[in-house]
Parts: C-alpha cells; sequence; structure tokens
C-alpha cells in the first residue's frame, strides 16, 4: 500500500463509505472506524473481504468496486485507525505512569490491560487513537468530549436517594447503570422521581489537581500506549 | 362493534370461509376484523382493528401465547396477513410462511434464494404479502414478483420485474397492493442513479400490464423540471404500499427521494414527481395529480409514507381527504380527488420551512441545506420525522396516530461529482448517495454531539382535520416500528428497546407493556383465532403473538 493509494481511497471512501460510516469513519448507521479495531478483522485481506463481499446478515453490503479500488479503500480505512506519525509527546512517560498509577488515581475508573476500573473508557491502546490536544483536553475539561457509553447518569429514587454512575442501559420502562462503587444497578423508572443527565461526565478535571508537567507527564504517559498492535 | 365481530367470526367459521380472499372481501376487509387481508388492513390505509376484545379494562393481562422463531439477523419488518386461522408472513429475505394463527405452528414454507449480492440500501427486509384469490404475491430484493399457492406454498409464477443490478441497483422490498385483478408494486434504488416506477401485473399470469415512471419521460407531462439530463437518473423510487379509493378508483402511492439524495447541484428544479403524493388510475396507471410536499429534496426526505384516506367535514364542507404525516416533518391535509392543499403543521421540532403559499409549497428557511463540511443544526434528521412506519387512524377516536422520530442528525453534502457527469459512470459506479453522520455513537475524533437525551420518539395523536397535536406519548429513542389503533381503545406498538406498548388511544396513558428487549422495525396487527383476539408484532427477529 502507498500513500497515493490511500489518497485515492479517501475519494472511494467519500463515495461508498460515508453514507453509513460518516464522513471521516466516525461512524453513523454503520460502526465508527477510527478506533482500530473491526469486528470482521483488521488484517488486509479481512478489510478486503468485508468491503468485497459486504457482512452478511448487516446492513454492510457488498461494496460496487473494482477490485483494485477496494484495495485502495482498505489503505485509506487503515489509516483512520492510525494518527499520523510525528507528533512528539511534551513531557516523560515514565514520571506521567506513576502519576497515572499514584496521585492520579486514574485507575480507579480507566483499565489498561487487564487492571482497572471500568467506569471509563480502557485506554490500553489510547495513545493509537487520540492525538495529544485531545489527550491533554481530556485531562483538562473531560467534559468536552464524552463517549456516549461513558456518560454519567443520576437517578433519584421517590425515597430521595440519589445514585450516580453511568449508563449501561435504557429503555422507556428502567434504566440500568455502573455506579460510582462500581455495582451494577437496575431501576424501574416508576420507582424514581428523576433522571439527570447534566452533569456528562464522572471524571474530575485535572488542571487543579496536577501541575502543567505533571500533566503533560500523563499525556506523555497515554500517548505511549499503543496496546496490542 | 363487539356483537359485530363475533358474528363475522361466527359467520366465517360456520361458513368454513377461507380462500379464496376475491376481491369483493378485499373491498369490504373492514368487515372482516377478524382477518388481515393487506398491508394497511383496509384499502382506506387505516391500520384500525374492529375488534374490541381486549380493552383499555383488561390489556393489563395481556400475556405471550406464542412465539415465531425468525431466525434471521436481517431487519423484520414483516406485517402478517391472516385469513381464517391462517397467518401468512414474509422473514427475510424473501421466504413465506404459513402458520396455524392460534398456536404458530408452521404448515408450510416457501423458500426464495436472492442472489449472493442485491443492492437494497438498507437491509436485505421484506415487509409484505398481497392476496387475491388463492394466491399470495411478495416482491423480492431481487426484483422479481412471485405468485404462490395459498395452500401449497407452491410458487405459481415469477416476473423479473426489473435487471436488478442495472444503474447501481433495483430492489424490492414493500408489500403488494391488490387493486381489482392487479398487483401494484414499487421498488426501492433511489440511492442508486436509478429511474423510478409504479407497475402493475396480471395477478393470474404476471404480465404486466403497466409502468408509471416516477421521472416525466420526454413528451410527457411535468418533464424539464431537472436540470440536463439529471433526470435520467433521478432517482424516486415507490418503495412502500399505497392505499386506494374504490369509489374513485384512485390509487395513492408515494415516492421517494431525488438522487443524489443530499447533493441538488446538478439537479436544479423541483425534480418532479421525488418526495410527492402521487394519484393514479389503477386500470391505466395514468396519473391524476400529484403534490409534492418537499420540492428539490435534499435531505433524504421521502414521502413513502402510508396514505390515509378520510371522509369528513372540512371548513362545513363534506371533503374527501388524504392525511400524510411526512418524513419532512409536516402533517398534511389534502383534498384526495384533486389534490388541492389543505393544512399544513410540523409534528416534530423542524428548522427548515417558515410557511407554505396557498399552492402548499414550502417558504424554505435558507440554511437548512447539507454542507461538505456538514450541517448539524437540521431538523428532521435524516431518517426523517416519519419514514415507512405505518401511522393508523382510529374512526373511534377521529384521531390519526404516528410514532414519529424527534431528532436533528449531521447532513453533509456529497462531494463526489454527479455520476451522470462521469463518463460510463452510470453502471453502479459513483452510486455514492450522500452523507450523514449519526448520532448516538458518538463524533469518533471529532465531538459526540448528539446525546440520546437530545432526540426522541413520540407517538403523536393528531387531530386530522386540524393538524394539532391531541397527545404525545414520549419514548427514548427515534423508533422504526409503527402503531396500530383498535376498537378496544388502544394504540399498539414498539420501540428500538424492544418495549412493546399498548396505550390508551384517548390518552397517551401506557396502559401495558412488554420487555421485548431487541430492536422493533415492524408495526403490529390483530386478528381473531379460534374466537380468540391475538396481536402479533415483530421483535428482533421473533415474531410474538400476545393474547388474554
Amino acid at each position: 500500500m502507498t500513500v497515493p493509494d490511500a489518497q485515492q481511497g479517501a475519494a472511494l471512501f467519500q463515495t461508498h463509505c460515508t453514507y453509513c460510516h460518516g464522513a471521516h469513519g466516525q461512524g453513523g448507521r454503520g460502526p465508527d472506524l477510527t478506533t482500530g479495531q473491526y469486528k470482521h478483522g483488521g488484517s488486509d485481506a479481512s478489510l478486503y473481504d468485508t468491503i468485497r463481499n459486504g457482512v452478511r446478515g448487516t446492513e454492510m453490503p457488498a461494496v460496487l468496486a473494482t477490485d483494485d479500488e477496494v484495495r485502495k479503500m482498505v489503505a485509506f480505512v487503515k489509516t483512520l485507525g492510525a494518527l499520523p506519525p510525528g507528533e512528539k509527546p511534551p513531557g516523560d512517560a515514565d514520571a506521567g505512569k506513576l502519576i497515572f498509577e499514584g496521585k492520579g488515581a486514574c485507575r480507579t475508573c480507566h483499565a489498561i490491560g487487564r487492571d482497572g476500573g471500568s467506569l471509563g473508557p480502557d485506554l490500553s491502546d489510547v495513545g493509537r487513537r487520540r492525538d495529544i490536544q485531545y489527550l491533554e483536553e481530556s485531562l483538562l475539561k473531560p467534559e468536552a468530549d464524552v463517549p456516549i457509553r461513558y456518560r454519567s447518569i443520576q437517578v433519584i429514587t421517590k425515597s430521595g436517594q440519589t445514585i450516580a454512575g453511568i449508563r449501561l442501559n435504557e429503555d422507556d420502562v428502567s434504566v440500568q447503570l455502573r455506579d460510582e462503587q462500581d455495582n451494577l444497578r437496575s431501576f424501574l423508572k416508576e420507582n424514581l422521581r428523576e433522571i439527570r443527565h447534566d452533569k456528562p461526565s464522572l471524571m474530575p478535571a485535572y488542571g487543579a489537581r496536577l501541575s502543567k508537567k505533571e500533566i503533560d507527564d500523563v499525556v506523555s504517559y497515554l500517548s505511549s500506549l499503543r496496546g496490542v498492535q | 362493534m363487539r356483537i359485530a365481530a363475533i358474528a363475522v367470526a361466527v359467520v366465517w367459521t360456520l361458513h368454513g370461509q377461507s380462500l379464496p380472499v376475491t376481491y369483493d372481501r378485499l373491498l369490504n376487509a373492514d368487515k372482516e376484523p377478524g382477518n388481515w387481508l393487506m398491508y394497511s388492513h383496509t384499502y382506506s390505509g387505516w391500520r384500525y382493528s374492529a375488534l374490541d376484545r381486549i380493552t383499555t379494562q383488561n390489556v393489563k393481562n395481556l400475556g405471550v401465547k406464542w412465539l415465531f422463531q425468525g431466525r434471521s439477523q436481517e431487519k423484520f419488518e414483516t406485517t402478517p396477513l391472516v385469513v381464517d386461522g391462517i397467518m401468512y408472513l414474509t422473514r427475510p429475505e424473501n421466504d413465506v410462511f404459513a402458520l396455524d394463527a392460534e398456536t404458530g405452528r408452521v404448515m408450510w414454507t416457501y423458500s426464495y434464494k436472492n442472489p449472493q449480492r442485491t443492492y437494497n440500501c438498507c437491509g436485505n427486509v421484506n415487509r409484505g404479502l398481497g392476496v387475491l384469490g388463492n394466491s399470495l404475491f411478495m416482491n423480492t430484493l431481487d426484483m422479481h414478483l412471485i405468485a404462490i399457492d395459498a395452500k401449497s406454498g407452491r410458487e405459481l409464477w415469477k416476473t423479473e420485474m426489473q435487471d436488478y443490478t442495472a444503474s447501481g441497483g433495483y430492489a424490492a422490498t414493500g408489500a403488494p397492493l391488490v387493486v381489482k385483478d392487479k398487483v401494484i408494486v414499487g421498488m426501492a434504488g433511489g440511492e442508486h442513479p436509478i429511474s423510478g416506477f409504479l407497475d402493475a401485473y396480471d395477478a393470474a399470469t404476471g404480465k404486466r400490464l403497466w409502468r408509471f415512471n416516477t421521472i416525466p419521460q420526454p413528451g410527457e407531462a411535468n418533464f424539464g423540471t431537472w436540470a440536463g439530463d439529471s433526470w435520467k437518473t433521478g432517482g424516486v423510487a415507490t418503495w412502500n404500499t399505497g392505499s386506494y379509493d374504490p369509489e374513485s378508483n384512485t390509487v395513492y402511492w408515494g415516492t421517494s427521494n431525488p438522487w443524489p439524495d443530499y447533493n441538488g447541484d446538478y439537479r436544479a428544479g423541483d425534480n418532479l414527481y421525488s418526495c410527492s403524493a402521487l394519484a393514479l388510475d389503477p386500470d391505466s396507471g395514468k396519473l391524476k395529480w400529484h403534490y409534492q410536499f418537499t420540492p428539490h429534496d435534499t435531505h433524504d426526505w421521502d414521502a413513502s409514507q402510508i396514505p390515509i384516506l378520510l371522509d369528513a367535514p372540512f371548513r362545513d364542507k363534506p371533503r374527501k381527504l388524504i392525511a400524510w404525516a411526512a418524513r419532512n416533518g409536516f402533517y398534511y391535509l389534502l383534498d384526495r380527488n384533486s389534490g388541492e392543499f389543505l393544512l399544513a403543521k410540523s409534528f416534530v421540532r423542524q428548522t427548515w420551512v417558515r410557511g407554505f403559499d396557498d399552492k402548499g409549497r414550502p417558504q424554505v428557511i435558507p440554511g437548512n441545506d447539507p454542507t461538505p463540511e456538514g450541517n448539524d443544526q437540521i431538523f428532521p434528521g435524516v431518517d426523517g420525522a416519519a419514514n415507512w412506519m405505518s401511522p393508523s387512524y382510529s374512526p373511534l377516536t377521529k384521531l390519526l396516530y404516528v410514532f414519529a422520530r424527534d431528532e436533528r442528525r449531521l447532513f453533509t453534502k456529497n462531494t463526489v461529482r454527479h455520476a451522470a457527469e462521469e463518463n460510463n459512470a452510470v453502471g453502479g459506479r459513483g452510486a455514492g448517495a450522500g452523507i450523514f453522520g449519526a448520532g448516538g455513537n458518538g463524533g469518533g475524533r471529532g465531538r459526540a454531539r448528539f446525546a440520546p437525551e437530545e432526540s426522541w420518539g413520540k407517538v403523536v395523536a393528531i387531530d386530522p382535520l386540524s393538524g394539532n397535536i391531541q397527545w404525545e406519548h414520549k419514548v427514548i429513542t427515534p423508533p422504526w416500528g409503527g402503531v396500530m389503533s383498535t376498537a378496544g381503545g388502544l394504540v399498539f406498538g414498539g420501540t428500538q428497546e424492544g418495549v412493546v406498548f399498548a396505550l390508551d388511544a384517548r390518552t397517551g396513558e401506557r396502559l401495558w407493556y412488554f420487555l421485548g428487549n431487541d430492536r422493533i422495525y415492524a408495526t403490529p396487527i390483530s386478528y381473531l383465532a379460534n374466537g380468540k383476539q391475538y396481536v402479533s408484532l415483530a421483535v428482533g427477529d421473533v415474531l410474538v403473538t400476545w393474547g388474554l
């Protein structure tokens, strides 16, 4: 695969894929293609097969294109899941790791590999998916962009008890959440006085807790997390 | 009403009458409330069941009686037919089952195999069957119309409507409408550079009797509302089902969007007859009138809704009316004999219309077009305020029930050149219809703009003569299922989370629910089997049937 291949693939992607996967591959009717993780395989051969033949039993159709065009789309799709090279992290990743695991108490909510909590997103490969600016903003203004799955919710029971957590599921009858103590909870709406969504993130803003250098170090550590390639 | 329902049931049972389903029975389908003889129950499009054994008082006791395991991962959009205790349904892609309607036990199966690759935009779906005589009619994803013997499941004839691979791809997903001795069938493909039509076939032989081109051809009236040659690839499909007025002998059918969906640069003009209600003579296929809800659409707000036919006094004068809650966010009332515009009123949040002129042409607010970088300030969203999911009209409450989608979405203008301008492009290449990004799953590397609490679904009860909303029942997610009203004073439907509900038709209060826990893409029916009333609705890949 060459860069021109990917560039031509970008134009083909606009034609064939954006209807469902969004203008930037961010997802829509179809899955988000920017995470670097693909349900039906991320190898060139798997992506080729998915685009060429579609996915039976889903809305993903076989794409009407030549074999060469499909290869170019594969090249482009692979660029969606990887950040461009050359961004230089601002701090010391080793120092950042110590803060992440110690003073920052980040593992309470975030997992790296098999260790850590599940109130926030898994960060095992966050460095591959998010750029420096995004990581820094996430620490300073965590509410700027909260993935839907990690939006916080507060339920207030008819007896006046308030439980905060992240929403795991909801329908018109009930709501399920993971509370701040990592318990799985379910509430019938008929037993609730109110459901609030006005504080979208459970994560504290770290600008007041860490120095500028410490933030840079944590960003560097996060940027070094590339997951299993 | 209850006595009438019982009497009808007894008559059918005593006479052992089942097949054939004559045209006369279709004309009088309202007098057979125990059966479900066509997609919308009656030609008027009401999807109203005159059965009243399940009531606002006893619906709390409704329980599951049987399940039909669809064993398919496709969206299960079917509306079953019921003929005297036998249920006929399509299961994706194009399989047909005959079941005992009291137990769900399968009596025969017809299996149709589509090619590996078909060209439907939005799932390998089918919405149902038509019936006449002893024959069932189904259209297929590869553009065939098939007649099946309702007693044996044997194929009687098969007609190719169109080369399904042409022009980027055609498909057929709706339920056929039987009128007299004809089977009227629409087609899908408006996401490709196709040219739409509505067909009528001889129910006995499968021979095509007429074709109405939904884009006027050279020499026809209203030719010239498309810039250049864009009419040749303008889309305008007919992918849902129509309604029929026997008195005036008129079929009413909605049309889809113009192509390319989100980029109107190459198709300046009104783009007739896209996004329109059509009134056609079913004998000849000739157009009587048209009304275009959305001239020069760039939002995929197609008019593929089920037309609702009403007779009522309007402004102190008895009128033959057509009520239409459209995908563009407005409820419309038209005169169904002339197509005259009577009123329009929004039933969801909308940003694109300031008002309407006397002819019903929308006065468009600038700034609502899709842009290359994406415009996320437009209501309704790309899937519209209404879509293919059936509305329902109850003659008891005189209300129109619509399960509406109240949301905004990101509209992005396709930056790809129009395929018609590219050499040899109109063969499927360059078929990209447009671009949209959806809410719900966040914005990837961008911003999660649309939290679930910003968009929702709602059953709205609309007074059809004023457009005023009498009540709303809100649900947390914009729906993909329709509603059915009944003489028991209930409105049934189901949500994207699988919550099947019965609402009080007068107030909207939810009186009963069932937790199906899978997405619902279908609209309920109700029928009698062995004297008992049942309600059926596809939930996930399972057809669930409830009774008392």
